[in-house]
């Protein structure tokens, strides 16, 4: 390598993301998706951060590509008790499991979905707010209270200061954030850990990885797909 | 098990209260009544403390309004520091008479009995107010309430006396003299100044408190020389009844008890002689307990009209905690609080809180309460505050887990409860809770929102439906879609994946449906769940997208 260069990078102001990937220091949450899980740093999604979901329409497949995760959450609580998949587990509650809340969803979260994709549905809260302010402040606490294993909030109101304030409620309370935004987003700055943007294409649902802390950014066709 | 502690219910068996016709035989015929009860006379069953509260008209009311003006001072000093002479006054048959004046006026002369008009003459500084039975008699209660501590037998004599029977809290508290003292000290920390004497009967005991005899007696056979030089009017009999007595050349109640009991009778009624015999121990003296109500009612009255919401909210936080005490005291836990805002003007604006969990915290509730009253619009200015307490429910304390594995470590600074009441609160009780499955073929029936925390099992719905796949995202409504050559759109023609699935009949309640469920993928790969009515328009809807 260039000395000079060498020289530059051994500036302690310079920060680069490669250090980070090889030794994570977490553990991800696997996605169920082992294509996705490759790409991702910790070999799953950030636990205790905030992750960004931009899309273009409902419906793109950006759910499904949680309901996993979202579903041994809801069981256990524990990241390695249950296998991922689609058998509906009906184990009844266990003090141990975490919460899911749905701040604001666009439409109903349809239960016997859940249900089929193994979310524990005791565990589950649904809050829809009347206003936009209102969506913020219950994502932060409900982030910040400890008790929800993740939260999903549907907001336009996401501003840098925002995504920063939920990164940090999210680490507070070590739950796991993930915002849904439009595309138009895309050029805004965020505090997200994760930003991810799925695009719903005719050969399944491609993801493109914008930013990752300690990982890099990828492309992945068709996720689903084994 | 000491005789002491006998319940009252077994005294009652053992020594059944006689009959009408029993005690006037007992009256004629006093040796044999004394016979009858030299057995039981040697074991004292009940020691009866009687708090008379001589100065109540005068205490209840500057206690009242000091109590709200500065809680947290003693009013005690209070009253010391403020050095002005006042009076209560009462009026009977149109005249206004002073009934109790406090220390500085007596220093200036004063005296109960002295009409409003000489004692303003004497000193004109004097404040005057108007005697207030309803005060009295809510100073009254609430001391019963506080004295509840100390017995679980409280008796309210009307309308100046309490009764606290004290056999069985002895051994609790460590003897008589030291609860004797604890009570007599938060009394005095309440700025009461009160009578105390104890006696076997509680008639005994409220005459030696009426008569200023601090004395305490525990043994029966002493009762009747205690009593004998008692003066009459302890006995709180009529004025003709004393003086037709001091005509006999009786003055005190051992000369009563001396008189021959048969001309007694005739001449001042069977009653009083009832009286004397149950003072003295011969004849059992059965009394109502008083129980505080269940239920906590408290008021704030504000010295003037306040718009500031912290100054509201510090005076509900004084509410609440004594809604707390009030609780834990009795070892409850509430679940719903009503605060009413009261204004001159308008109606009262009512504020109903819930939670979850039945709890007592202070901190908890005024959390609940402060984001609530964000949210709140009052019309007008607060001129007075009033917390009720719904029906109390046995607390009951949590378990925590201790912490080994580092999934424990979640730091849980709130539990699931108190989010979702503070989600509740500030968003609206219906809009914050959870879901569960119905077994129901029409998919807009087969969920339902349900409270969040109820903690119910997964109800196994039928799993032979859900063989199909459903959605992830459904439509409150459905949407009606375009249609082109027969086609549906949505953002493009929809290409039909799969179906159809034939949902049908509903005609137990009215909502039937004839539909054909499709999965379709639009042109931008969004699968979406439609279906096509088949009995009313026979048009094409979308029902839910998969996500």
């Amino acid at each position: 390598m260039n000395d000079a260069l060498h020289q530059l990078l051994q500036n302690p102001r310079i920060w680069r993301g490669t250090d980070q990937a090889e030794a994570p220091g977490w553990q991800g949450l696997a996605s169920g998706y082992p294509r996705l899980d490759r790409h991702l740093p910790g070999g799953g999604w950030p636990q205790h951060a905030l992750t960004e979901i931009l899309l273009e329409h409902y419906g793109s497949g950006e759910l499904k590509l949680l309901m996993p995760a979202l579903a041994r959450l809801s069981q256990a609580g524990d990241s390695d008790a249950h296998e991922p998949g689609n058998e509906p587990c009906h184990k009844s509650c266990n003090p141990e499991a975490g919460w899911i809340a749905w701040i604001a969803p666009p439409f109903e979260p349809y239960p016997p979905a859940l249900v089929q994709w193994g979310v524990n549905l005791s565990r589950v809260l649904i809050v829809r707010p009347k206003k936009a302010s209102e969506t913020l402040w219950a994502a932060e606490q409900a982030l910040s209270s400890g008790n929800c294993a993740a939260v999903l909030l549907w907001s336009e109101m996401l501003d840098d200061s925002a995504s920063r304030r939920l990164q940090l409620a999210a680490e507070k309370g070590q739950s796991w954030a993930i915002a849904f935004r439009s595309l138009g987003a895309l050029s805004q700055a965020s505090a997200a850990a994760l930003r991810i943007k799925v695009t719903a294409g005719c050969n399944g649902t491609d993801l493109g990885i914008l930013k990752s802390r300690g990982g890099q950014p990828a492309v992945i066709h068709d996720y689903a797909a084994t | 098990m000491p005789p002491a502690n006998k319940s009252p219910a077994s005294l009652r068996g053992a020594n059944p209260a006689p009959s009408v016709k029993r005690q006037r035989s007992l009256a004629l015929e006093p040796p044999p009544a004394a016979k009858r009860e030299s057995p039981r006379a040697t074991p004292v069953t009940r020691l009866w403390l009687c708090i008379h509260l001589s100065a109540l008209p005068l205490e209840s009311l500057r206690r009242d309004n000091t109590s709200f003006a500065r809680t947290g001072f003693d009013n005690l000093n209070d009253l010391r520091g403020e050095n002005v002479a006042w009076a209560v006054f009462d009026e009977q048959d149109g005249i206004r008479k002073v009934l109790l004046a406090n220390r500085e006026a007596e220093s200036a002369g004063i005296r109960p009995g002295f009409s409003v008009n000489a004692a303003l003459a004497l000193l004109p500084v004097l404040e005057l107010e108007q005697r207030d039975l309803q005060c009295e008699q809510r100073t009254l209660l609430s001391l019963a309430g506080w004295a509840e501590q100390f017995t679980s037998f409280v008796a309210i004599e009307a309308p100046t006396v309490l009764l606290l029977e004290l056999a069985g809290s002895m051994r609790l508290f460590t003897g008589l003299q030291k609860l004797r003292q604890t009570i007599s000290e938060g009394l005095g920390e309440q700025g009461f100044s009160a009578a105390l004497a104890i006696a076997p009967t509680p008639l005994a005991a409220t005459w030696l408190a009426k008569a200023g005899r601090r004395v305490c007696i525990q043994d029966t056979a002493n009762l009747g020389s205690a009593l004998g030089d008692l003066p009459l009017t302890c006995l709180g009999w009529p004025s003709a009844v004393y003086e037709s007595l001091y005509g006999m050349g009786i003055s005190r109640i051992g000369d009563c008890l001396r008189l021959p009991r048969q001309g007694f009778a005739k001449r001042f009624g069977a009653g009083r002689l009832l009286e004397l015999d149950r003072a003295v121990g011969r004849l059992p003296d059965p009394r109502v307990s008083y129980r505080t109500p269940e239920h906590f009612v408290s008021d704030y009255e504000l010295e003037e009209e306040l718009r500031d919401s912290e100054l509201i909210l510090n005076a509900c936080r004084v509410l609440l905690q004594k809604l707390e005490q009030f609780l834990l005291i009795r070892q409850l836990a509430v679940q719903r609080i009503d605060v009413n805002f009261f204004h001159l003007q308008h109606p009262a604006t009512s504020l109903p809180l819930g939670c979850v969990q039945p709890d007592r915290a202070v901190k908890h509730w005024f959390e609940l309460l402060r984001i609530r009253f964000e949210g709140l619009l009052l019309p007008a200015p607060v001129i007075a505050i009033r917390l009720q307490a719904g029906q109390g429910q046995p607390a009951s304390a949590g378990t925590d887990v201790l912490q080994f594995s580092k999934k424990d470590r979640r730091r849980q600074s709130l539990s699931i409860a108190h989010l979702i009441e503070r989600l509740g609160a500030r968003i609206g009780d219906d809009l914050v809770h959870g879901v569960s499955t119905v077994a129901e073929h029409r998919p807009q029936y087969a969920w339902r929102p349900e409270l969040a925390l109820s903690g119910l099992p997964q109800r196994a719905a039928a799993p032979a439906l859900w063989k199909v796949r459903r959605p992830l995202w459904m439509l409150a409504h459905p949407e009606p879609l375009a249609v082109r050559d027969g086609h549906p759109l949505y953002q493009g023609v929809l290409v039909l994946e799969d179906g159809p699935e034939r949902l049908e009949t509903g005609w137990w309640d009215e909502d039937g449906i004839a539909r054909d469920y499709f999965i379709a993928v639009n042109s931008r790969g969004v699968r979406l769940w439609v279906y096509r009515n088949r009995n009313k328009d026979n048009g094409w809807y979308l029902h839910g997208i998969f996500g």
